[in-house]
């Protein structure tokens, strides 16, 4: 698996069966998680045919404050059995929604499939609100004072400074900041690496992100490593690196802002951007575990060549002992 | 006895009335060597039981050691054993630097992959 | 931080793998623990030729084995990003590309890097959690070699950096699941688990919250032969389908567990209506009527009469039973008998419990009179008791998801900071929960 998927599978696969022709309700209390603190309940609390799903996300706050609710509210008040409990959601949670299985009708399957994967996406919908808004205020800029033409790979790093930056502390000591210009959206991730291991595997994987857009992937965003140097655009914002966070800038330029459906596609990768970076690192130190029991294995083979032909032979019926044949034998 | 090719790469043989001990000090070039051997030392320490000549702990400044002792001798032929310590410090210092070009090389093509999708 | 979260509950079955999160009545997965890899390399060897990569997948794909250098190989080596688990990897399988693998044999874990990659996919595929922030419960079978459990700890810890492990047995977490049951007053962790699933069946005693070893027993009937058994009767009568699967799905709907065999023969003689039809959907959507007949309590009652069906393995499941709990500490014994715990699918048929009590409750009885009368002093009586519960087929996972959800849970856990500073042999212990 080398993209981690941004859909949440069990949410998918619960609606899949409650909006499929030959469902027999069934009264449902389940809880599903998904990464950066994400809980999702899903339950059926009054009759079996009416499900609650409700989300918690560490940062509702912050998400809230760039207007995640309205977001939401576009997105789900289109389908008239889904009830919207946006300001009283379930104790514990921050959103949530009522879906009434017997009032649910779709126009085809499409429709259908549409609103499972909405519903699965609930989390990167949540997310996408700092980056939508972010967007829009790039649209804004961009019309007041167009960009240059001749300079869309954004050498020149100046910046307006008045701008606001859009602030998610989306774990505990760790954030996303976005700054709208006018001929960019910048995305600055600070994460932390709790194990020494990861810390240097990391900045391996950092310089291979900086330098993967100069050899072959011109079209992706620009990526700049700061280890552990502040970036510039939010040294107002953090004073000091106290908790030993490493930074990374993404730059979006135009082309990952276009359309509707490149910005959607654009969220949804960068939101999950945190968990693929450290999933990965956890694969590496998978693989290189399973290269050391192979050298291991091989070292023991070398090791026991090194043994008397007589040990051999013994060694064969040392063998025979732990399947229990000549036990008795030897004994 | 002493053999060391420089700073970072050294041996250590002591030789003693029934046994010699064999310590290994190997190459660590930058910060991911550092780790990489680290890793790996411990991973092989932690299944000593399957090397009977492997020390549980290296003695002081090296990274792994070896004792091989009157016993280990009876039971084991003696120019085995000497070949198994030579391809055992061969080894080490590939599949270090095999690791860490693998690492490079995942690290590249994860970033490529990551990338790529906002095409 | 990890405080908020639920738990992970992962059991990972000879067979099936059970994924979770503490708190909920089921797990969320429950799918084969099996894993597909690429075929063409051995997995034994990592080094070995490469994988086409991502970029270059259609070109490269035929042309990597002979391509395959060392050098390349450690361009693209992304071999081990290439596998699926689960239902997925039996999908797979079908394909010629991908190999299917079990990594754990009789409910050890026998490949290791298999596994690794197990739950990795587990982990960010199914279950969509990041390991750093939550609290594993893991188990292991009766008797699992404490390597195998560093070996498990190194895993977590090392490579996924989980926040907290315990490790608990299998059978330990199937009694803590029958506390749910109204029968059970005393919440002990002493009693008699017979744990059945599609492999092997255990009888597996408990005193205390710890497994004596010497006495547990294995009994070679399990879901899969009552399932062949099945299919033997419904070929026998020539009916219209016999395929595993229909013989799969009689033994979940229609089979019980009778009280006497001969009465319940003549039972469906006389009531035509016992018989009943099963209607199987073949795969042109025609429709195929097939009688079930007496499988539908001869099936189950293998385990009281092994020799219906086999003819090495004779002894019947409750003689078993009493051997196990005869074979353990003389003090434990009686609370063994008053405790006996079903867990595992194929204990799920109807009256599977009551049946076990009876005769278990004859052959006691007999020694007792037996004994009194050699003794001449009266016996105060031993107490049997069949606990089954609603939970009974999720059982080891409903026991871990009950016990993860209390708020000690993550005191018995040891951190990723234990594991650092104590080495991975700290996991050959942990304490014993006590009762919430």
């Amino acid at each position: 698996m080398l993209q981690l998927e941004s859909t949440n599978l069990l949410v998918q696969e619960t609606f899949a069966n409650a909006f499929a022709t030959d469902y027999t309700p069934v009264s449902l209390d389940r809880t599903i998680t998904d990464f950066d603190f994400t809980t999702y309940h899903v339950s059926t609390p009054e009759t079996k045919t009416k499900i609650l799903i409700s989300i918690s996300i560490n940062c509702w706050k912050d998400l809230a404050k760039y207007g995640v609710l309205d977001l939401l509210t576009s997105k789900y008040s289109k389908y008239p059995f889904i009830q919207i409990l946006a300001d009283q959601p379930e104790a514990g949670y921050h959103f949530s929604l009522y879906i009434d299985l017997e009032q649910a009708s779709f126009e085809n399957e499409e429709a259908k499939k549409e609103l499972i994967s909405e519903l699965s996406l609930l989390k990167r919908n949540c997310f996408a609100a700092p980056f939508l808004k972010a967007f829009d205020r790039y649209a804004v800029l961009s019309k007041e004072q167009p960009a240059d033409p001749n300079n869309i790979y954004g050498e020149d790093s100046h910046h307006n400074t008045n701008e606001e930056v859009l602030t998610i502390n989306y774990r505990d000591l760790e954030s996303i900041y976005i700054t709208p210009s006018n001929d960019r959206v910048t995305v600055i991730f600070s994460t932390i690496f709790k194990d020494d291991t990861d810390q240097v595997f990391s900045k391996v994987f950092l310089q291979e992100f900086s330098d993967a857009r100069k050899r072959s992937i011109q079209k992706a965003p620009q990526v700049i490593n700061w280890h552990k140097e502040i970036p510039l655009e939010i040294r107002h914002l953090e004073k000091e690196n106290t908790d030993n966070k490493t930074y990374i800038t993404f730059v979006l330029f135009p082309r990952h802002l276009s359309t509707e459906e490149v910005r959607w596609n654009t969220i949804t990768h960068i939101q999950l951007f945190r968990s693929y970076f450290h999933y990965h690192i956890k694969i590496v130190k998978c693989y290189l575990h399973q290269r050391m029991r192979f050298r291991v294995s091989s070292f023991t083979k070398i090791l026991n060549r090194a043994r008397r032909d007589v040990d051999e032979e013994e060694m064969r019926a040392e063998r025979k002992t732990a399947s229990g044949r000549r036990f008795e034998m030897r004994a | 006895m002493m053999i060391s090719r420089n700073e970072n790469e050294r041996v250590l043989i002591e030789p003693s009335v029934n046994s010699v001990r064999v310590s290994i000090k190997i190459k660590q070039s930058d910060e991911i060597e550092n780790i990489l051997v680290d890793k790996f030392t411990r991973f092989l320490t932690k299944r000593a039981e399957n090397f009977l000549i492997l020390r549980r702990v290296p003695i002081e400044g090296y990274d792994i050691s070896f004792l091989l002792t009157n016993y280990h001798d009876e039971v084991m032929m003696k120019n085995k054993l000497v070949d198994f310590i030579i391809e055992f410090m061969e080894d080490v210092d590939k599949e270090i630097s095999e690791m860490k070009l693998f690492l490079n090389a995942r690290a590249r093509f994860v970033a490529e992959a990551y990338l790529s999708v906002f095409d | 931080m990890s405080s908020t979260t639920p738990a992970v509950i992962m059991d990972n079955g000879t067979g099936l793998t059970k994924l979770g999160f503490a708190g909920n009545d089921s797990p969320s997965w429950v799918f084969p623990t099996a894993i597909a890899t690429r075929a063409s390399a051995s997995s034994s060897k990592p080094s070995a030729p490469s994988k086409p990569s991502f970029l270059s997948s259609s070109t490269s794909n035929s042309s990597s084995k002979l391509s395959g250098g060392n050098l390349s190989s450690i361009k693209r080596d992304m071999e081990d990003l290439d596998f699926y688990i689960g239902d997925e990897a039996l999908e797979a399988a079908k394909g010629p590309s991908y190999s299917l693998h079990y990594p754990i044999r009789h409910g050890q874990i026998e490949n290791w890097d298999q596994m690794e990659r197990f739950w990795e996919n587990s982990i960010f595929k199914y279950l969509k959690c990041e390991p750093e922030d939550h609290y594993f419960l893991l188990t292991e079978p009766p008797l699992n070699p404490p390597e195998n459990r560093e070996n498990t700890a190194e895993i977590m810890f090392e490579s996924f950096n989980c926040a907290g492990l315990y490790i608990a047995v299998q059978a330990v977490l199937a009694l803590a699941a029958s506390w749910t049951s109204s029968k059970v007053t005393d919440r002990s962790l002493t009693g008699t688990v017979i744990d059945s699933g599609d492999g092997v069946t255990h009888v597996i005693p408990v005193a205390e919250g710890y497994v004596i070893g010497s006495a547990i027993k294995n009994i070679p009937i399990a879901g899969r032969d009552i399932t062949s058994f099945i299919q033997t009767l419904l070929r026998d009568r020539g009916e219209k389908d016999t395929s595993l699967k229909t013989a799969e799905q009689i033994k979940q709907e229609f089979c019980y567990v009778c009280p006497d065999i001969v009465k319940e023969f003549n039972k469906f003689d006389s009531h035509p209506d016992m018989f009943a039809k099963y209607m199987v959907e073949t795969v042109s959507k025609s429709k195929i009527e097939v009688d079930v007949g007496y499988e539908r309590f001869l099936a189950p009652e293998i385990f009281f009469n092994p020799e219906i069906a086999s003819s090495d393995f004779l002894t019947p499941l409750p003689t078993i039973v009493d051997q196990v709990i005869q074979a353990s500490p003389i003090d434990v014994r009686k609370n063994l008998y008053k405790n006996i715990v079903l867990s595992g699918g194929s204990t799920m048929f109807k009256d599977f419990g009551r049946r076990l009590q009876r005769d278990l409750k004859t052959l006691v009885n007999e020694r007792v009179q037996q004994s009194e009368r050699l003794s001449g002093t009266k016996s105060s009586g031993v107490a049997v008791q069949v606990i089954s519960h609603k939970r009974q087929k999720n059982a080891v996972w409903f026991g871990g998801s009950l016990l993860a959800q209390t708020g000690e849970f993550k005191s018995y856990c040891y951190t990723k900071q234990d594991y650092e500073e104590y080495g991975p042999n700290i996991v050959r212990n942990f304490s014993l929960f006590s009762v919430p």
